[in-house]
């Protein structure tokens, strides 16, 4: 896996006119990209306001339009988009035939065949009618589980799925192999069936209906089971999954430090969102266990020794990228400046919702990491030959 | 020529079925709290004692439902963002603090199902018991029984209600009166009253998560002060105003509450003003929308072209 980092590439700058274009093409640290969704997922937990909602999807598209890079894992975003409406057509379904009641206020849209049940089973209703309210209340609540989703995909498209792996601790270290591996199956998959559908289409065989489909489900698996077996060869060549120089007693212990964090990092989680718990459930069970886990890691980690090649740095723009993320999530939890009310508006009775000024503008400064960060590396240099899309995925997947 | 005969009988089938959907099911309406008696009538009780209000008390004619009775003569229920509105999240009486509904969007924001440690809790009283039942319908199935109470406390239960129990009892709350005080019983003009719900509306899910020993509130000796004697003060006039007084005696209620908490009448009254809000938040949202998603798309193409 060749990197191409800013220090190794000349400079492309004054090819290009424009701001952007001044700047040192590099690709950021993926932590900075997980961190920045993440904070930017847990901002939308926060809120279910449709307006936020709209404007943390616009946010989205604008970082990604313009810091996405021509890489197969770059171009899945499209694909959490469809997901993202099922999610909120599924939700809209199951409230329109669980029907959770109508009032006489609402406003009533149409009415399904009411299937009753029985007197023991009261309590779930199969179809009646359905208010404009109910549908409304689905899809705001559909939206908000759409528009984490997105988050996560946003951190998908714009990260290096392989470059985040070097973020984490020696100890873990197998545990991320298999955890990048798993996580950019996705994108790679994308990417196999966009090339088979393409090159279908270019031998004019049927791109559309059942039989197509199996014409594309042979080849992307056949793809998937080859590339599986290239990168364990390439793994196994790189001497990964060795057992390193580790005593059997300095084992047991890390696997029992590590044991015993997680399970107090599960039970201060519990603590903490059952508010009937004891309390030292809560923030004390929490801080144990990481702490627990830290102490697991060092050990573990210390067998392992590890040099890194190029390693990515962590330089200002890192900093304003997850940092601008954190900064709206903060911002959304402060309660300062608004009311709570108006991050979850009731659509009981039916009124406009209102947009708070400082959580729009938090969520507009999450937008600001489209600038912050620099521009991503061209796939292909300003004058290279013609643009066959073919060879720009090929080249990509080289990286 | 059979058929366009069947048809019309179709049809006229149709129209008087419907005629007696509408006529068959009398339409629930609020009435003052002399209407009420010992065996008509449904007593409506919610205690804001928790936020150091009153216990308001109204009434309402009976073939009605649970959520019909809250949502009548200035009450107003908010459901939750799951659970749509069948699960009382919040109630408000257009009468007490403007009709502010309770709790309070910073206490729950009603979205997902409030935890079993803090919700509205429903039990009823039948005519003639002293004894308090969770109610294990949801509001809307429940059809209270004419001279029963319903009563809603908020604060923590179990599952099978029998932790959490109110601390006053259905005879501080229920009509004394035999028959009808207060002359005719009409309500006020602007009285808007719920419609009857459509037939066989769904109840929301019990609550969720049982509960660990949430202190109930003190058992004090319920205090056996016969007070209903504002009942008795027939005129909705004369109602109306307590709920202006016990708001201003919520503070000191506040030290104390619980059973200390008054009973106080409350009389229907209008619907608390509901505003529907501006669209222009919405037309700012969408115009600042297409300008940040426009821009990204836009320096994409650019990108695009360029490379």
């Amino acid at each position: 896996m060749p990197h191409r980092t800013a220090a190794a590439r000349p400079s492309v700058s004054g090819v290009l006119p424009g701001a952007d274009e001044r700047r040192l093409p590099r690709t950021l640290h993926p932590l900075a990209w997980w961190v920045w969704a993440l904070a930017l997922a847990t901002a939308v937990s926060r809120t279910n306001n449709p307006l936020l909602l709209l404007l943390v999807l616009a946010v989205l598209g604008y970082v990604i339009g313009m810091r996405r890079t021509e890489a197969p894992w770059a171009r899945g975003f499209k694909y959490y988009l469809y997901l993202a409406l099922t999610v909120v057509a599924i939700r809209v379904l199951f409230r329109a035939v669980f029907a959770t009641g109508i009032t006489p206020h609402d406003h009533f849209l149409f009415s399904l065949p009411h299937i009753p049940t029985p007197d023991w089973y009261a309590g779930i209703q199969l179809g009646g009618p359905v208010s404009l309210e109910a549908v409304l209340s689905a899809a705001v609540d559909g939206l908000r589980l759409a528009c984490m989703l997105c988050c996560i995909g946003a951190a998908n498209t714009l990260a290096n799925p392989k470059r985040a792996l070097r973020v984490l601790p020696g100890a873990l270290y197998e545990l991320g192999v298999a955890v990048t591996v798993s996580i950019s199956v996705a994108p790679q998959l994308v990417q196999s069936v966009q090339r088979v559908h393409r090159a279908r289409r270019l031998r004019a065989g049927r791109s559309k209906g059942l039989r197509a489909l199996r014409g594309i489900v042979v080849p992307v698996l056949e793809d998937a089971l080859e590339r599986s077996l290239r990168l364990a060869a390439a793994m196994d060549s790189r001497g990964y999954g060795r057992a390193g120089s580790a005593t059997k007693a300095s084992r047991r212990l890390t696997g029992a430090l590590m044991l015993l964090g997680m399970c107090g990092l599960c039970a201060g989680a519990y603590g903490l969102l059952d508010a009937s718990t004891p309390t030292f459930l809560g923030l004390p069970a929490l801080g144990a266990g990481a702490l627990l886990c830290v102490a697991g890691l060092r050990l573990g980690g210390r067998r392992v020794t590890r040099t890194a090649y190029r390693p990515d740095p962590w330089w200002f723009e890192e900093w304003a990228v997850a940092g601008c993320g954190v900064l709206s999530a903060v911002l959304l939890f402060t309660n300062v400046g608004f009311d709570a009310a108006e991050l979850n508006p009731s659509l009981y009775p039916l009124s406009w919702p209102t947009l708070p000024l400082v959580p729009a503008v938090a969520i507009l400064l999450a937008g600001a990491a489209g600038f912050l960060a620099p521009p991503p590396l061209p796939t292909t240099a300003p004058q290279a030959a013609p643009r066959v899309p073919a060879r720009r995925t090929e080249k990509a997947t080289a990286k | 020529m059979i058929r366009r005969l069947l048809s019309a009988a179709g049809a006229l089938a149709l129209a008087m079925g419907a005629l007696a959907a509408t006529t068959g099911q009398a339409a629930a309406a609020p009435r003052p709290i002399g209407q009420c008696t010992t065996r008509s009538g449904a007593v409506l009780a919610v205690d804001f004692s928790d936020w150091g209000g009153p216990i308001l008390r109204s009434c309402g004619t009976t073939p009605t439902t649970g959520y019909e009775l809250l949502n009548q003569g200035g009450w107003r229920t908010t459901g939750t963002g799951h659970d749509g509105p069948a699960f009382i999240c919040r109630i408000g009486y257009s009468g007490y603090k403007g009709g502010k509904q309770f709790p309070t969007p910073a206490q729950d924001d009603c979205v997902l199902t409030p935890p079993a440690t803090a919700y509205w809790s429903y039990w009823h009283a039948d005519a003639g018991s002293n004894t308090w039942q969770y109610s294990q319908l949801g509001a809307m199935l429940y059809k209270p029984k004419p001279g029963s109470v319903d009563l809603w406390i908020f604060g923590g239960t179990n599952i099978e209600g029998t932790k959490g129990r109110p601390t006053v009892s259905p005879d501080q709350l229920r009509a004394r009166n035999t028959r009808p005080t207060g002359g005719k019983a009409r309500t006020p003009q602007e009285t808007k009253t719920a419609k009857p719900l459509p037939p066989g509306v769904d109840t929301g899910p019990a609550p969720e998560r049982p509960v660990t020993e949430k202190p109930a509130p003190k058992p004090k000796k319920p205090k056996a002060e016969p007070k209903p004697r504002h009942s008795t003060s027939p005129s909705p006039s004369a109602t109306k105003k307590p709920s202006p007084a016990a708001s201003s005696g919520a503070g000191e209620a506040k030290a104390a509450p619980g059973p200390s908490a008054k009973v106080v009448n409350a009389a229907p009254a209008a619907d608390a003003a509901h505003d529907t809000g501006s669209y222009v938040p919405a037309a700012l949202t969408g115009a600042l929308v297409l300008l940040v998603g426009g821009a990204g798309a836009y320096a994409a193409r650019r990108r695009r072209r360029t490379e």
